[in-house]
């Protein structure tokens, strides 16, 4: 296995933090080496002390963190004991890092010419016609054109895929060894992410560079290369290699968290599987196994004593008591067996009668277009552009497509918070695009509701769990107060909290049960249709399934229809029954879920669909991005149209094209 | 640009000349006359308005107003200093004022910032506490408690400065000695403000990603501080440093007062008082311009410091 010199190790790292409550103890015990020219894929979630470690590593813990134990090699010296000014030297040139958000990791007044050469000027003393070639060189390697002009520019005037470009160009201007990535794409679109991963790698490889790549996307993880480090609760609790960790799990908590994701190939007519519970407070680390309170195979040992890492091949280690001699064997197929049997299978997706079914919702040349300025300097903002579609009773419509795409916008217009600049929404046969002046628009926006992706924004902190739930009913006037008390009560139960939450205010709630306030708060007026805007992009892998078979169930339940809209191609795939792409404020693509994953037509639908990363190594080995250039439409001559190509089956394009797109289909089937 | 400076001049003009025509109708709508000599006769006392046109009706007051208004001309004092020129008096009152506010804005401005700086960079520690009761007690004690204060302990205990300010009206280094302490008085609120803000901007700025990136890239806490966290703290602080160069004119009512500075700080309100309009109104406009002239650097300044603004704007 050493037959790569080992350039980093940590050992045995404690961290706490002081905070009011008191002390969180963020890493318990973290071990791990670094290989020269190496990847090592630190996976959690958030909470799990990944971030932490990495920022250890670094030195550039929060002023509240504290060491308590613990050594990080580096070329034989200690981290940990080096002073800020000694720690000054090995950051940048030895070990650098990049962050999550590329859109405030860059100073905002600074040229981003200046911010690259900076280290190398400071430091290394540069003189400063070398230093920017050198930077232009590096922007190449980046993959930004225009370096000479892009050189004098400012971070604003990028986008957010080429800032992140932009900073692993500053990170890499000193030549360091060690790369520390954390989350460096969870900011950016899959399509861009795709992009930036590739760029990671290939920087890797020709720098032969070792990479530490913190992240909470298994998907991502199976992307890049070597080997993979989860942790759980401040510790690692499995390492291997990429292959290792993804077919031959051993601990519980890797097994549940590849379980818990939908993919692609899931199928979508039983409930996912969910973590039960949460991840644990670490203000009082539990005894024994972290992970052993929600882990359906635990046994008395886990829940008393810590377990070791258990060898399971020379690459790989575990900490869980099942790997004791004693313990009986669960591997991933008995996990996944075992944990199948649990799960509900919901009733047949009913198809083919739609034809004999109304719609509930008709959109009809919806466009919502937003201006600024008059005159000459006059901007209109096209955030919808023409777009058509129906919501059939009982199904669910995913609405996909990247950060500015206009998804959110459809479902806002929808709901009547913007008036359409042109276009009319039907809902049950009734025009209701008029805006809120329009008389019986209340009723309309009891029947159609809404739920929001950020469950700490969308909850008004002032008030209480029942006040924020009972708000809808209240302003209705249909209800006495007794009556609504009582209704709340009864959401509360059905979304999984208790009638004691009702008290509360919504700070003491974890994000799941936040998103499951927002969902009863939407239900509790018994909407006929319901828009969830991302409901689960802000939540936890774990966490998320738990709301999506919330939502799932609810819809049963309550014979919900429902609009989901998400960039998550995966998550949109499972839970969808039909699905449309959108792009640039228009609808590229409309079809089944199936049909579309099987027989994508437009070549944006086929890009989106090669970015997504799988938790499969083996697919992520192979897969090729396609990357989609929307200036090969040529709309000159003949005027782009939505056209029915196949049942159901609904495409954007020229005459032209649509000519191709039903011959390809034909050579699909 | 030169378009965008345009339209808010013009805009400034109008909003001028919208703010003198209802002082105007404020100001001659209070009752009584600037003659309170009850042993006056009535005639003269008419003799004497009806000379200033102040018998006629309103709104031809205001014509003859507005005639004199578009050559700035304001008129002549009719109570405070009778028969002199508006403007003139303004131009002695103006400089007096002016000498003692500078030097408080040259004293208060890198003071406030330097103290700023230290409370944000030693945050939660002993400096920033002892800084921050400072800001406090700077801010919610009046200017005048201090300027009373410093008057009776450092110039009438002490002996070290003259107690009012001397007379000359050009700046000799006496008469700078004798304006130490009023300039002094007057500083301790704009440095409170100015510390207080420099802080909390700071602070932010300290805690943002772009402070980890600088950190990561190798760069010294010092380093990264002066090159990135500083500049973008100062963006918002224009904001209320600008404003300040506005108050030079004004000058304050109370430390004038008490320090014998012949200066603006009390011109308005004795004009108001005494009735005597076109002080009044010569001292509203000047004012109102100045205020003006503020925000619209205020605005423009923000442009050039920030390149978002001065860039994103040219699209």
């Amino acid at each position: 296995m050493k037959n790569r010199e080992c350039i980093l190790e940590v050992k045995d790292l404690y961290l706490t933090f002081n905070t009011y409550a008191g002390k969180v103890h963020a890493a318990r015990g973290v071990n791990f080496s670094l290989n020269k020219g190496e990847t090592l894929a630190i996976v959690g979630e958030s909470g799990s002390g990944k971030s932490v470690t990495a920022r250890a590593i670094m030195g550039l813990l929060p002023k509240n963190a504290n060491i308590d134990k613990g050594e990080i090699i580096y070329k034989g010296r200690d981290l940990i004991k080096l002073s800020d000014r000694e720690m000054t030297d090995i950051r940048g040139s030895d070990i650098a890092m990049i962050f999550q958000d590329p859109m405030s990791s860059l100073d905002p007044v600074m040229k981003i010419g200046r911010q690259i050469t900076e280290a190398l000027r400071i430091k290394q003393k540069v003189p400063a016609a070398e230093a920017k070639k050198k930077a232009l060189r590096l922007m190449e390697a980046v993959g930004i054109d225009n370096v000479e002009r892009r050189y004098n520019q400012y971070p604003f005037q990028f986008s957010g895929g080429m800032r992140q470009r932009i900073v692993i160009a500053t990170a890499l201007a000193c030549d360091p060894e060690i790369l520390i990535c954390d989350e460096p794409t969870t900011a950016l679109d899959v399509t861009v992410q795709a992009k930036i991963l590739e760029l990671i790698k290939e920087i890797q490889k020709e720098r032969n560079l070792s990479v530490i790549f913190i992240t909470h996307d298994l998907g991502v993880v199976a992307n890049m290369e070597d080997r993979v480090a989860v942790m759980y609760a401040g510790k690692i609790i499995e390492y291997g290699t990429v292959d290792e960790i993804f077919k031959d799990p051993r601990h519980p908590y890797t097994m549940a968290l590849l379980s818990a994701m939908p993919d692609l190939e899931t199928d979508s007519s039983t409930e996912l599987y969910a973590i039960p519970g949460a991840p644990p407070n670490l203000l009082h680390p539990p005894k024994g196994d972290a992970f052993a309170p929600r882990n359906r195979f635990a046994m008395r040992i886990d829940l008393e004593e810590e377990p070791p890492m258990f060898k399971v091949s020379d690459t790989h280690y575990a900490a869980t008591w099942l790997l004791h001699e004693e313990a009986p064997t669960i591997d991933f197929d008995t996990f996944k067996q075992k944990t199948l049997e649990k799960r509900r299978k919901f009733k047949e997706k009913e198809k083919n009668n739609e034809e004999s079914q109304k719609p509930i919702l008709e959109v009809r040349n919806l466009k919502q277009y937003f201006t600024s300025g008059f005159g000459r300097r006059k901007l209109v903002v096209k955030a919808v552009d023409d777009i058509s579609f129906d919501i059939y009773k009982g199904e669910i419509f995913g609405l996909v497509g990247e950060s500015g795409c206009g998804k959110t916008t459809t479902g806002r217009s929808i709901i009547g918070l913007y008036e359409p600049t042109e276009g009319e929404i039907y809902f049950n046969g009734e025009l209701i695009s008029r805006g809120q002046k329009h008389k019986g628009s209340r009723k309309f926006t009891r029947e159609i509701s809404m739920i929001f992706q950020d469950p700490i924004a969308s909850l008004n902190p002032r008030m209480t769990v029942k006040e924020i739930i009972g708000e809808g009913l209240k302003i209705s006037k249909l209800y006495h107060e007794d009556e609504i008390m009582e209704r709340v009560y009864k959401m509360l139960e059905i979304v999984g909290l208790s009638k004691e939450h009702a008290n509360r205010y919504p700070h003491e709630f974890s994000g799941g049960q936040r998103q499951r306030i927002g969902i009863a708060r939407a239900l509790i007026v018994n909407p006929k249709l319901v828009i969830a805007d991302e409901p689960i992009s802000a939540l936890d892998v774990s966490i998320q399934a738990q709301v999506l078979n919330l939502l799932n169930e609810l819809k049963n339940e309550f014979d919900l229809t429902l609009l989901f809209i998400a960039h998550d191609l995966s998550v949109v795939k499972y839970f969808s029954d039909r699905i449309g792409v959108m792009y640039n404020g228009k609808l590229v693509e409309i079809a089944d879920a199936d049909e579309l994953y099987r027989n994508p037509l437009h070549p944006y639908t086929k890009s989106l669909l090669s970015a997504i990363p799988i938790p499969n190594p083996d697919y992520e080995r192979t897969r090729k991005h396609i990357h989609y250039d929307p200036s090969i439409h040529d709309y000159s001559e003949e005027e782009p149209k939505m056209v029915e190509v196949k049942q159901g089956h609904f495409v954007y394009g020229s005459a032209s094209e649509i000519k191709e797109y039903t011959k390809s289909l034909e050579i699909y089937s | 640009m030169a378009r965008y400076i345009a339209q808010r001049l013009v805009l400034m003009v109008i909003t001028l000349f919208v703010i003198v025509s209802v002082s105007f109708f404020v100001l001659h709508s209070m009752p009584g006359s600037f003659i309170n000599d009850p042993r006056m006769p009535k005639e003269v006392k008419k003799a004497i308005e009806d000379k200033y046109h102040l018998n006629e009706p309103l709104i031809v007051q205001y014509g003859y107003f507005l005639k004199d208004f578009v050559r700035l001309d304001f008129g002549i004092s009719i109570a405070l200093q009778p028969k002199v020129n508006v403007n003139k008096i303004l131009a002695t009152k103006i400089p007096v004022s002016m000498q003692v506010n500078i030097f408080s804005l040259i004293l208060s401005i890198p003071v406030g910032i330097i103290l700023g700086i230290w409370a944000a960079l030693k945050k939660n520690k002993i400096p920033d506490h002892v800084i921050s009761i400072l800001i406090i007690a700077f801010i919610s004690i009046p200017s005048f408690v201090f300027a009373s204060l410093l008057q009776y302990f450092i110039a009438f205990k002490l002996g070290w400065f003259p107690i009012v300010v001397t007379t000359e009206q050009t700046l000799t280094w006496s008469k700078f000695v004798s304006m130490v302490l009023p300039i002094l008085a007057l500083s301790f609120g704009s440095i409170a403000g100015i510390a207080r803000y420099t802080r909390a901007e700071l602070c932010e700025a300290l805690n943002s990603e772009y402070m980890l990136l600088a950190k990561s890239k190798g760069l010294t806490q010092v380093q990264a501080t002066t090159r990135h966290a500083m500049r973008n703290s100062f963006i918002p602080l224009a904001n209320i440093i600008i404003p300040m160069f506005t108050g030079i004119m004004g000058g304050s009512l109370v430390i004038e007062k008490i320090f014998s500075i012949p200066g603006m700080g009390s011109v308005m309100v004795e004009a108001i008082n005494a009735k005597d309009y076109p002080v009044a109104m010569g001292v509203l406009f000047w004012y109102s311009l100045v205020g003006l002239l503020t925000i619209l650097i205020v605005d423009l300044s923000y442009g050039i410091i920030d390149p978002r603004i001065r860039i994103g704007g040219r699209k």
